[in-house]
């Protein structure tokens, strides 16, 4: 590896498609969802720009660490949360099909690396030493046990159909074959995985870890100042990354196209389906009431895992 | 092994300061203690010190929700003290305000309610309703929240005829909403999920422990004091007491919903038979020696006022039950064994309206006597 490489591999994780424009777009994204969403609630609602004001005025605030509090948890886990999402973001095709970090097997690594700001969120509110942020952890670990194996069995229903387990081979996979969202086959393991992506995100009726009339803010309780705007922007740059994974399995992942005489850059597609994808859940999370964690494993554990295990079924049966 | 989690005195389930102490295991709720008392103003001493007229306002002030209930079951008690009747009309007009302050406290409710079980849309549609019966208020008294409208002997104000059809106008609004709250109470299905079965107080519960109100008819009990002890111009209204079965969080919603239908019936015949005449009658404030009691339905449930004169301008004593004090004991039933998640909607459907309902009794720590406190004592801890 020579100096330019490790110039470029700094570049990506730290400005594009990294830390820098992922936190901004994501950001971005989730003003517009409260934006949408009070429309939806017949207000007007924050501007657009909000995320930004809050996360400018968290990070001029007092930095308390609780003196109940395990400190080198409590602060390290919100770190660890946007560092692996940066690292997830260096995997996925974000300006064109290839990403900045090719792996062989790179599935197997964003589903891990998703999975550790989950993680730390549990730790965090653990280590936090709060009754609230306790219950919330424990409600989180029984969340994350329900929506995991719903995400994982569906991914792999569509690696099974694609014979791969690279993303840039499902996405070229897609360039010669169309969608795989227009495969009937496939289309329970797709609605699983939009009903999983909701459970990881945290988005109503499975906002349960952090039920506010019930826990306050769940495992974030104890959190303020500039550790709660680095969780704001590692949640902001979830929804961005599970976003883009969606996008890249089953909607064609970033393509460049012509539109008349315009050539349309495929950051520009990515974006156009990432915001697709988050409307969609914003506008899920603005019909539905808040379930019990019980329902919500009995929901994920039965007709999650129903509609997965048929499409795995039908890939594996039908020609 | 079991954990403590605390409820208050802050916390977001709770829109007034109160301590719940949950004892539980795992997400199940063993055991409850109820504190209250951390929302104590002093009203009813308050009320031995000023004069009939000044108490009006000062028992508008007990509950923002419920002022209307609160001074017209004072002044129904200070006219009872009298011994005069008010005239017909305002006995009417009493009874409209009733009636739209019951439809945009169940509003109220709603709204609460689904924040509660994190259906924040349905919060947001509910208060946006609720303000056409605040329009509605407006339009009679003046005042969106407190009106001021009742007086000892009568009411202050009037409806006039060029404010009906704009009343009517907004009635009609509220009555769509509300019919659209009832079917989406019937078929959403995660309101269902987290409403039904949740927060059971059996019929014998709510008969022992003397629950009032729609948290009493939603487990099958008859009861409602403008049927059971008539008062304004309930005796010439038509309408249906309701009442549920279940006796869960859902049936609780449930008679509210369908209780604002029939307040709006209430108020359309209201409007239509009211009969001309005068508003108050003059009354001699230096009432002689008596007592009487007063109960109101509100919102929540039976509102009592106990009033003793003593001949001078200012009352002996005032004495309020409000309709939390009387269902707060329905509530550990309806914990324990439920599970943390229902601690806020199984709270929130009891309506529950904490400033109002705050007493303070002094216990001796050492001893656990409880002792009343002179009037001397206490002028020397104001000091």
């Amino acid at each position: 590896m020579n100096f330019l490489e490790i110039l470029q591999f700094i570049y990506n994780s730290l400005v594009f498609p990294g830390l820098l424009f992922a936190s901004v777009i994501g950001l971005l994204y989730i003003g517009i969802d409260r934006k949408v969403t009070g429309h939806l609630q017949h207000r007007i609602g924050p501007p657009i720009w909000q995320e930004f004001l809050d996360f400018g005025k968290l990070m001029t605030k007092e930095d308390i660490t609780p003196a109940a509090a395990i400190k080198p948890v409590f602060v390290g886990a919100p770190l660890l949360a946007l560092g692996s999402l940066a690292a997830v973001m260096l995997l996925l095709p974000v300006a064109s099909a290839q990403p900045s970090l090719r792996l062989t097997a790179d599935i197997i690594v964003i589903i891990y690396l998703l999975n550790i700001p989950a993680i730390s969120m549990i730790l965090g509110g653990y280590s936090s030493g709060s009754p609230f942020a306790i219950a919330g952890a424990g409600r989180y670990i029984v969340q994350l046990l329900g929506y995991e194996f719903v995400f994982i069995l569906s991914i792999a229903t569509i690696a099974v159909k694609v014979g791969t387990l690279n993303l840039t081979d499902i996405i070229s996979y897609q360039t010669a074959n169309g969608w795989l969202l227009l495969d009937w086959k496939l289309l329970p393991a797709i609605v699983a995985t939009l009903i999983a992506a909701q459970g990881k995100l945290l988005r109503a009726p499975f906002d349960i870890p952090e039920a506010e009339t019930e826990i306050v803010a769940g495992p974030l309780t104890e959190y303020s100042g500039p550790k709660l705007a680095i969780w704001r922007t590692a949640y902001n740059v979830e929804t961005i990354a599970v976003a883009a994974l969606l996008v890249s399995l089953f909607l064609g992942g970033p393509t460049p196209y012509t539109f008349g005489n315009i050539q349309i850059p495929a950051i520009v597609d990515f974006l156009i389906k990432t915001f697709l994808i988050v409307m969609l859940t914003t506008v899920v999370r603005n019909i539905v009431a808040r379930v019990r964690i019980d329902q919500a494993l009995k929901f994920y554990w039965t007709f999650g895992v129903l509609l997965a295990v048929i499409s795995m079924i039908l890939v594996m049966v039908v020609p | 092994m079991t954990m403590v989690i605390p409820i208050g005195p802050q916390h977001p389930a709770l829109k007034e300061p109160e301590y719940f102490r949950f004892e539980v295991k795992g997400e199940e709720i063993v055991d409850v203690d109820i504190y209250f008392g951390y929302a104590h103003r002093g009203i009813e001493e308050t009320f031995a010190r000023r004069n009939y007229k000044h108490n009006i306002y000062l028992s508008e002030r007990i509950c923002g929700i419920c002022n209307i209930c609160h001074s017209t079951c004072y002044s129904m008690a200070v006219e009872r003290v009298a011994g005069i009747e008010p005239p017909e009309r305002a006995k009417y007009v009493r009874s409209l305000i009733l009636e739209l302050e019951r439809i945009h406290s169940h509003l109220l409710w709603l709204a609460v309610a689904a924040h509660q079980i994190g259906f924040d849309t349905l919060f947001m549609l509910a208060m946006r309703d609720r303000e056409h019966v605040m329009d509605m208020r407006e339009i009679i008294s003046g005042g969106r929240v407190h009106s001021a409208t009742n007086a000892i002997g009568g009411v202050r104000r009037d409806v006039t005829r060029e404010q009906v059809p704009k009343l009517l106008e907004n009635l009609d609004k509220v009555e769509r909403s509300v019919n659209y709250y009832i079917n989406l109470f019937q078929t959403d299905r995660t309101i269902r999920s987290r409403c039904e079965g949740v927060g059971v107080l059996t019929r014998e519960d709510a008969i022992k422990l003397c629950a009032v109100g729609p948290v009493a008819r939603a487990s099958g009990v008859k009861t409602d004091i403008r049927v059971d002890d008539p008062y304004a111009a309930y005796p010439n209204l038509s309408f249906e007491v309701i009442t549920e079965t279940d006796g869960d969080v859902m049936a609780k919603g449930m008679v509210r919903l369908r209780e604002m239908v029939e307040s709006v019936k209430m108020v359309r015949q209201i409007l239509k038979e009211m009969p001309n005449g005068p508003l108050r009658v003059p009354v001699d404030l230096k009432i002689p020696p008596n007592e009487a009691v007063q109960r109101v339905e509100a919102p929540r449930g039976e509102l009592l006022y106990y009033i003793r004169s003593n001949g001078s301008e200012i009352p002996e004593r005032v004495r309020v039950r409000t309709p939390t004090y009387a269902s707060a004991p329905s509530l550990k039933p309806m914990f324990v064994g439920g599970t943390v998640a229902e601690i806020p909607i199984v709270l929130w459907s009891l309506d529950v309206c904490f400033a109002c309902n705050d007493r303070v009794t002094l216990v001796d720590a050492n001893t656990g006597k409880a002792r009343v406190v002179t009037m001397e004592e206490l002028r020397r801890w104001r000091s």
